[in-house]
């Protein structure tokens, strides 16, 4: 496939969160150019991640379809935040990547297959299944963690520093290759029609359960990033994420409906609405007017991509 | 695989098959290179038969089995039939068969995605390839494989779940009417494509809403009533007369 076949379609899947994407950064770069300087980008990096990870994350689910949606990412992230430190490193003495690592994404895809078997085996509408892991998981974090603590080891902390970009290459690459598995296209076919996919001989509630494991081991790793932006635990600053991620996701193109959009779509989503909250902190207003914007730009970005897939699918037929 | 319809190939044995309540069982056998065809006004049963020969409606009774030198077997359900070696192609191919909003080759490929890859990547070249043999036997026209399926015509998008169909490699494959809202020339393509899979042995069951095309394409019809098989019909007595007296229940 040739770069000018496929820029159509990253341009139909991403489309107007893109352009949001330049003009916002344009906007940035000319009004605070310090902050926007290359020695500063591992620093910034760091502070966009956890958002561009929790909106990676939430993807897989919502690209399976019919509804689905994993609301406990925030929370989990926290969860995860909470595990890591207080547990493990305050409480075991364990410091080594090597194990905290691997421990906070095996914490993630246990409960991301906790929310698959309530939303696929027994068939609890997801948004209901993951809405009781939320609230689970927000009480389990808030009774081994009653109030913030710290600190985290060095290691993490240069995670949200100079070596920011390593987590977020990590879930881009682990994404590429998935990309490339026959279980990726599986994924799309039933987010794009699942009675199809089941007549085409794809094992449905599989791909689904997998799906849901897999949003569950991103959390994981977006929970590491956020313990390296706070370089500590806080068992408030999790769920937070939630809601702010979909926003991500329906703001770079990913179709709630399943089956249409990626993860770099999500990316792209969570780094606009990272800029747009940059922008609107050097005019000093104040965070009720950063939610109103945040809403209003989600409603117009959902609006502009509906409409552009119209006139799309105008053109071709 | 891809000798599967070998010559002594058995056939697909129904015994006894139940498929509604009261109604009187039905013992068929698909033999290899045969098209069957199942005609009956709607609703009378044909299309719970092959859906059941499919494995996606239980039976109330009886059993399909699946003869064949490598293994075959019971059908059991969908997923066994489709490992068994029958393919089926739904009749609403908007609501059963195409994802609108995936690509031509990935609604091609969709059942047979292992196939593709090399160390458990999917290599693009490989399906690209494998989608090359089906474009070029059945004639599909669409300049550019990775634009939506939606994009084509209703007569190719049939054309591309036929190939995805195909691409499992049957023993025997199942249309659920397959011509429908296809126009006349794609159609007489799909005629020809399904000839030339009947001469090289596999077993065809055809159900469709048109007499026409059962006299044009069929070896043998059933004719269905009250979800019994009423009629059975096949050489020089298959003319349109004797098929609509069976599915009206008049003597012929």
């Amino acid at each position: 496939m040739s770069p000018t076949k496929r820029f159509p379609v990253l341009w139909r899947n991403v489309g107007f969160a893109a352009v949001l994407l330049v003009v916002l950064l344009a906007v940035n770069l000319a009004l605070n150019p310090a902050r926007f300087q290359p020695g500063s980008w591992g620093a910034l990096i760091g502070l966009a991640a956890p958002l561009i990870g929790a909106a990676i994350a939430s993807t897989p689910v919502i690209l399976a379809g019919r509804g689905g949606i994993d609301i406990s990412v925030g929370p989990l992230m926290g969860f995860v935040n909470a595990v890591v430190i207080q547990v493990l490193f305050l409480g075991a003495g364990i410091s080594s990547p090597l194990i905290l690592v691997p421990a906070a994404l095996l914490v993630g895809a246990l409960v991301g297959a906790a929310n698959g078997f309530l939303a696929t085996i027994v068939r609890i509408q997801p948004i209901v299944a993951t809405l009781g892991t939320y609230l689970i998981l927000t009480g389990v974090t808030l009774t081994i963690l009653p109030a913030p603590i710290g600190p985290a080891p060095a290691w993490l902390k240069a995670l949200s520093g100079p070596l920011s970009m390593l987590p977020l290459a990590a879930m881009f690459i682990g994404w590429w290759l998935v990309r490339r598995t026959p279980y990726y296209d599986q994924l799309m076919a039933v987010g794009s029609d699942d009675r199809a996919a089941y007549t085409a001989g794809v094992d449905v509630t599989r791909v689904r359960f997998i799906a849901y494991v897999t949003t569950g081991l991103l959390s994981g790793c977006a929970g590491l990033m956020l313990t390296a932006l706070i370089g500590s635990a806080d068992p408030n600053i999790g769920p937070t994420y939630t809601l702010i991620a979909i926003a991500a996701v329906a703001l770079g193109g990913v179709s709630l409906a399943g089956g249409r959009g990626g993860v770099a779509g999500a990316a792209i989503g969570a780094i606009d609405i990272f800029l747009l909250q940059s922008v609107l902190t050097t005019f000093n207003v104040s965070t009720f007017v950063l939610q109103i914007a945040y809403g209003a730009i989600l409603v117009l970005a959902v609006m502009l991509t509906a409409l552009q897939e119209r006139l799309a699918t105008r053109r071709l037929t | 695989m891809a000798d599967r319809h070998v010559p002594d190939f058995r056939g697909l044995a129904i015994r006894d098959l139940v498929i509604a309540p009261g109604a009187s069982p039905i013992t068929q056998a698909i033999a290899p290179g045969e098209i069957v065809g199942l005609a009956g006004l709607d609703g009378h049963g044909q299309e719970l038969f092959l859906k059941m020969l499919a494995g996606l409606a239980p039976p109330l009774g009886g059993s399909i089995v699946l003869d064949l030198p490598s293994g075959g077997g019971k059908i059991t359900g969908f997923r066994k039939a489709v490992s068994s070696g029958i393919a089926y192609l739904p009749r609403d191919r908007r609501a059963n068969g195409i994802f609108p909003t995936q690509s031509v080759l990935d609604n091609f490929a969709v059942s047979t995605l292992s196939r593709d890859t090399r160390l458990g990547l999917i290599s693009p070249a490989a399906r690209k390839a494998r989608y090359d043999i089906y474009r070029e036997k059945l004639s599909i026209v669409a300049p550019r494989p990775d634009a939506p399926i939606t994009t084509l015509s209703g007569g190719n998008q049939q054309k591309v779940l036929l190939a995805r169909a195909l691409a499992l490699e049957p023993a025997i494959l199942l249309l659920n009417d397959p011509t429908r809202g296809v126009d006349v020339a794609t159609r007489h393509v799909l005629y020809d494509v399904f000839r030339g899979l009947a001469s090289d042995g596999m077993g065809l069951v055809i159900l469709s809403s048109e007499i026409e095309e059962i006299l044009l394409l069929c070896h043998r019809v059933l004719v269905f009533r009250e979800n019994e098989v009423a009629a059975e019909i096949a050489g020089q007595a298959l003319t349109t007369d004797t098929v609509i007296s069976a599915m009206f229940g008049r003597a012929a």
